[in-house]
């Protein structure tokens, strides 16, 4: 095995915002490996990975090819020089053939002329070359599985991008058997004396296909290991880091009685894949839950169901002891269930309209501020001034939501779910994106509305944010939800249960 | 003040680009600007018969314009305003050839309901179409014009063809039932006053009523409108319900006040000029009040501008499409979903 370094980066930052997503981050990748690039949602594993095939440009460091520093200003460039990323939504067209999709991506286009023939022998030839096998060429892309649709991605990749492939979290998406597949492929491609890097959070997965790991965490190297000297539990330990365990509360809440009660709720997400599997817990009142867990392993869906917004395939869900009699966001507004959306945005507020306007979003405080069909005007505006007076937002009420700043905007969509006085309030992901001031502002608002004896349910990839406000934390993974940990919250136990290996 | 100069600004800048494309267009013709609109303006205010005409033209415009605004607001994008005009305008002339035994002024009134009430059926047919089989309401709405004109066209050439039998037209309504007018020996009708009332329900109904605030918030932004438990899909149905019935409302209100009876080409596109007085208004009531009197007096004054200044009333055409054109392009930001930046999608956790 050639041990000098393949591909290198030296000192690369990259920031977004106030968010500082890679910050002087140094490693080495070799030829004929599989590299695994594990850390939690935010690590940094994927901007580094888009300023790898060029779709980033990074602040400060370089990128070292063959040991020769290389820019790149495209993704184009990059899979010229030999870099090939498969992203973890596909780029596929949906109608047309395999061949056509293939073709499509192939370097050199002459000519005019398009015939069926000529372009399934291209797409054979290269699949071929590579040593992949290919689903029939003719058949329309929309008619295949995720997984052979992955394998017109890979091939896509690797059609001009010879030496190096990127693969974002691939498993995502696949069955278990597809995974094998997968993997068994790679193992091939790796024998070729291709560099592979696949970026993941599941530590069983590394253990079973990567020769080494680089675990990444809040934008930093933690550091790169050979997978034979690493433990799960210390690959856990590396990802989550020395956070501290949830500091013990400043305010003694009372903890009262079972206010939201959630009975094996099952749910389907996307591609009718099972995305939430007998999902159940309870919250009493006064007490912060956290679910804690990598996106895509059930936390939208779970979310949307609590939300109204996904109808579950199973399971119940009561309110103070009376069950919620269908799941609309209607019913459950209703029942006194309060939510914070995870991308503000898009589903938090009406950005064309006014603050004033936003406040009323919700039919609860459109029934309290209305009579006979009619905005009661007065009614709305004091409303919409306590609220903005909770949420400590100053300037004008009559001014576009799109004009506030993000943390402002969140001030907004929390201080109107605090205003329908909820029984229960979802909040997922609510401090995503904010800046420090933005953040404490709604970490305060979520404890104070606890205090209050509501009951909290906190779904977040932010595992310091988790650990931070909840008084119990249960991991969802792979749509299970572990059983609730109360502190002293046991790091290790916590990331192995995130890494979705179950005791 | 503000936020009205941010509303009405582009309205400014589309009409001032558009009678400067007019103004070039027409020394391109070899004629000269000032005395065209000077004749436009005279042919439009210059006298009591002018402005009465003005008043004619308006009616159609203004209820047409406010079924746009309302379709619109809510995110649906209703074409077919021309065809639902057409349904109320059948509504009321087959019905207008008989009495009912009630006085004459509540049998128009209950007419008028019909022909609403026709429109409104007519733009449901795409509200199901788009809530059931969710097939576009641009392409079912504008098809439907089509089947609508078709169908007036067989009707007034069969079965509804007048008893004598020489025009393709309808017999004429019943004499009790014409629109009384508003001062004797002008065209001008009660119709213009209906419309004006209309439009004031519809300012109440869009920024007073629950109804219109989640119309708007739904037409803006649907997922959230979802998550805060209002009633989308109703919402839009009701919006596309209402506007069919505004437009039957006018082609109603054209027949007895106007034409008093129904024919082929009975309107010369009001659905569609609507389209240019909604955008003008910019969607809101009282704004399409305002380009709906511009429109209808263009559509007034025109006549007079080419026999005065020898210019083609289809100048009146081209200020429509370049106003039309140019809102849709100051407003991109509304009309396409917009790029997201490399930034926002990183928060938004895309990347």
């Amino acid at each position: 095995m050639n041990m000098a370094p393949l591909l290198a980066v030296r000192g690369v930052s990259k920031r977004f915002g106030n968010t500082q997503a890679l910050a002087d981050v140094t490693l080495e990748f070799r030829a004929s490996e599989i590299h695994a690039v594990l850390g939690e949602n935010g690590a940094g594993k994927s901007t580094l990975m888009h300023i790898l095939a060029g779709i980033y440009r990074p602040d400060a460091g370089t990128v070292l090819l063959d040991g020769r520093r290389a820019v790149f200003n495209s993704p184009r460039e990059a899979r010229r020089a030999g870099i090939g990323m498969v992203h973890q939504h596909f780029t596929l067209v949906d109608t047309l053939t395999v061949a056509e999709n293939l073709t499509l991506s192939l370097p050199q286009q002459t000519g005019w002329r398009y015939t069926a023939a000529a372009t399934a022998a291209e797409a054979t030839a290269l699949s071929e070359r590579v040593g992949l096998d290919l689903s029939p060429p003719q058949s329309t892309v929309a008619e295949l599985p995720v997984g052979a649709r992955q394998r017109i991605e890979i091939l896509k990749a690797l059609a001009h991008a010879e030496r190096v492939l990127i693969l974002d979290e691939p498993t995502a998406v696949l069955t278990p058997q597809e995974v094998r597949k997968l993997f068994a492929m790679l193992r091939k491609l790796r024998a070729q004396g291709r560099l592979i890097i696949f970026i993941t959070h599941k530590l069983r997965e590394v253990r079973e296909i990567a020769d080494r790991v680089t675990i990444m965490r809040r934008g930093h190297v933690v550091g790169s290991f050979d997978l034979a000297l690493l433990s799960e539990s210390e690959m856990a330990e590396h990802m989550i880091g020395d956070v501290v365990p949830a500091r013990p509360r400043v305010t003694e809440r009372a903890r009262g009685d079972v206010v939201l009660n959630v009975t094996r709720l099952s749910a389907r997400g996307e591609r009718d894949l099972p995305a939430l599997l007998d999902v159940s817990f309870v919250v009493r009142a006064g007490e912060v839950f956290g679910i804690a867990g990598v996106d895509g392993n059930g936390q939208r869906e779970l979310f949307e169901v609590l939300a109204g917004l996904r109808a579950p395939s199973g399971g119940a869900l009561s309110v103070r002891g009376s069950p919620v009699p269908d799941f609309t966001p209607r019913a459950l507004l209703a029942a006194g269930i309060g939510h914070i959306p995870p991308d503000r945005q898009h589903d938090g507020l009406v950005l064309p309209m006014t603050v004033q306007e936003n406040f009323l979003l919700s039919r609860t405080l459109l029934d309290r501020c209305s009579r006979r069909g009619l905005l009661n005007a007065k009614a709305a505006r004091r409303l919409g001034a306590k609220a903005a007076r909770s949420a400590d937002l100053r300037g004008d009420l009559d001014a576009p939501a799109r004009s506030l700043s993000g943390g402002n905007q969140q001030r907004v969509v929390v201080a109107r779910a605090l205003a329908q006085r909820p029984a229960v309030l979802v909040a997922a992901n609510p401090s995503r994106g904010l800046d420090i001031a933005a953040t404490r502002a709604v970490a305060d608002a979520l404890l104070d509305s606890a205090c209050h004896g509501c009951a909290v349910v906190l779904i977040s990839t932010d595992l310091d944010e988790v650990l931070d406000l909840s008084d119990r934390v249960a991991v969802l993974s792979r749509g299970r939800l572990s059983p609730a940990l109360e502190p002293p919250i046991d790091i290790e136990q916590l990331g192995l249960l995130m890494g979705g290996v179950q005791h | 003040m503000q936020a009205l100069a941010a509303r009405f600004g582009p309205s400014v800048l589309a009409l001032a680009g558009a009678l400067a494309v007019s103004a070039v267009i027409i020394l391109i013709a070899g004629r000269d600007p000032a005395v065209a609109f000077g004749a436009l303006w005279h042919g439009a205010f210059g006298s009591a018969d002018s402005l009465s005409e003005v008043a004619v033209k308006t009616c159609p415009l203004l209820l047409c314009g406010l079924a746009i605004a309302i379709s619109f607001q809510a995110g649906v994008w209703n074409i077919g305003v021309e065809g639902q005009l057409l349904m109320g305008a059948l509504a009321m002339a087959a019905l207008g050839t008989h009495d009912l035994p009630l006085p004459a002024g509540v049998t128009l009134g209950a007419y008028l309901v019909a022909a609403a009430f026709a429109g409104s059926l007519w733009a449901g047919i795409a509200g199901v179409l788009k809530l059931r089989r969710n097939v576009n309401e641009v392409i079912s709405t504008i098809t439907l014009n089509f089947v609508a004109l078709g169908l007036i066209g067989y009707l007034v050439q069969g079965p509804l063809m007048e008893a004598g039998g020489r025009y393709p037209q309808t017999d004429a309504i019943l004499p009790a039932l014409w629109m009384p007018r508003l001062v004797l020996g002008h065209r001008a009708h009660v119709g213009l006053v209906l419309a004006l009332l209309t439009a004031g329900a519809m300012q109440v109904l869009l920024y007073r009523g629950v109804a219109g605030y989640e119309m708007r918030a739904a037409g803006l932004n649907a997922a959230a409108a979802r998550l805060a438990g209002i009633d989308v899909d109703g919402r839009l149905l009701l919006s596309l319900l209402v506007s069919g019935a505004l437009a039957g409302l006018a082609g109603g209100i054209e027949v007895s006040a106007v034409t008093h009876r129904l024919y082929e080409h009975f309107s010369p596109g009001w659905g569609f000029t609507a389209i240019a007085v909604g955008l003008l208004g910019r969607l809101s009531p009282a704004g399409v009040m305002v380009a709906a009197v511009f429109f209808g007096a263009l559509d007034a004054g025109s006549n007079a501008m080419q026999r005065a200044a020898g210019v083609s009333s289809v100048l009146v055409s081209i200020i429509q499409a370049v106003v039309i054109l140019s809102l849709v392009a100051l407003e991109r930001g509304r009309w396409l979903p917009g790029r997201r930046t490399a930034q926002e999608k990183h928060l938004a956790g895309v990347s």
